[in-house]
Parts: structure tokens; C-alpha cells; sequence
């Protein structure tokens, strides 16, 4: 069933059976973001945040062989 | 102005669909009449890119012979790395220059970072349809 087709179905309902729907979908929604990290799973992180002497350092690197270009 | 190349989010991990789609870049690395082709993740977390130990022999490069001692950050931070300089090509652009922290880990993923990936090409993320653009930069 489509959402169109079910809208005129839920507005239908009562008033308590719709905060019970509003309830059902926060609860579905976050079953879905809960199932995108898995408890004790291992998440390697390799970015190298905030290596800012590094980033320094490699555009000097560039900077030098900019400068010996002929 | 070039046009943007446009590419797909890549599924890293097929056995849970659309869990973790990641901004893959297909390129070709040129160094010294080696080339090699790899897929870059595009990390705008990362301050400098970074290039795994493997792929930089492979491109030619002797650790001895680098002269650019680098500190890296997170799990990079325990093994030393070096500064190195890479032609790039993305898509059909023409291909850059690009500097890379050659790092002694193996299993660091090839990183294509603030420094200075992201100084050479504009890159729109749509994570919600699963497509980026890439292009070079342009002037201001």
C-alpha cells in the first residue's frame, strides 16, 4: 500500500490512535538509525584531524617544487 | 568552467545495502613513469591526504630517500610518515600535482584530504541520492 493510499486511512482514525501511530513511527525510525552502528563493533578512524603541522609542512613541500619549476 | 565528473557513493559493506555508502574517487597516480590506478576516499575530516605504504612503493618511492618527516594525528599518529608528491589525474581533468603523507601504515586507506586535495577541486556531496561532483577548482 502507498502512502497516498493510506493517508486518507489514518486520518481517519481517532485522536489516540494517531499520537499511538506517531509513537509506533519514532520508534521504527529509530530502530533504523540504531542498526547503523552495531554495539562493540570497531570503527577505525584514520583521518588525520587536525595534523595541521603536517598540512604546513606538505604545502611548503609543494611551495619548494612550484619554485624549482623551470 | 569545466563540467563537473559525477560519480556514485560505493557501498562498503554489501551484506548490510546502504548502511555505509562511501565517497570513493577512481584515480590515477604518476610518479616517475609509474602509474597506478586507486580509489581515494574523499575525507574532508582529514587535514592532509594520505598515501598507505604499499601504494607509494608501488608509484617508485624509496622511504630512505624522503627527506620530509611528517606528524600525523589519530591512528596514524605511531608510525612515521613523509611528505611526497604525487600527479594526479580524476575523471577526464587534466591531472595536478597533489601532496600526500606516505605513511609506513599498511592498512590506512588512501585519503584524499584538506591538504591539498581540496585545494585543487570542488567537490558538492549528495549523500541523499548517492552521487558527488567533482571539478577543479575555479577562481575567485
Amino acid at each position: 500500500m502507498s502512502l497516498t493510499e493510506m493517508l486518507p486511512e489514518v486520518q481517519s482514525l481517532s485522536r489516540i490512535d494517531k499520537i499511538r501511530l506517531i509513537q509506533f513511527l519514532a520508534q521504527e525510525l529509530e530502530r533504523d538509525v540504531g542498526s547503523l552502528i552495531e554495539p562493540g563493533g570497531s570503527y577505525p578512524v584514520w583521518s588525520p584531524y587536525d595534523a595541521h603541522d603536517a598540512a604546513a609542512t606538505l604545502l611548503q613541500l609543494l611551495d619548494r617544487e612550484k619554485a624549482s619549476a623551470p | 568552467m569545466n563540467e563537473a565528473a559525477l560519480f556514485p557513493f560505493v557501498d562498503a559493506n554489501p551484506a548490510r545495502p546502504g548502511t555505509s555508502l562511501m565517497p570513493l574517487l577512481p584515480i590515477i597516480l604518476s610518479q616517475g613513469g609509474q602509474e597506478r590506478e586507486a580509489v581515494g576516499l574523499l575525507d574532508t575530516g582529514a587535514a592532509v591526504s594520505v598515501l598507505p605504504y604499499s601504494l607509494g612503493e608501488q608509484l617508485g618511492f624509496v622511504w630512505q630517500e624522503q627527506q620530509t618527516p611528517l606528524v600525523l594525528s589519530g591512528n596514524l599518529a605511531s608510525l612515521p610518515a613523509r611528505g611526497v608528491l604525487v600527479s594526479v589525474a580524476v575523471a577526464h581533468f587534466a591531472p595536478v600535482r597533489l601532496v600526500f603523507a606516505w605513511t609506513q601504515a599498511d592498512d590506512a586507506r588512501l585519503l584524499l584530504g584538506q591538504t591539498n586535495f581540496f585545494l585543487e577541486f570542488d567537490v558538492c556531496f549528495f549523500r541523499a541520492r548517492s552521487e558527488f561532483e567533482v571539478r577543479p577548482k575555479t577562481a575567485k
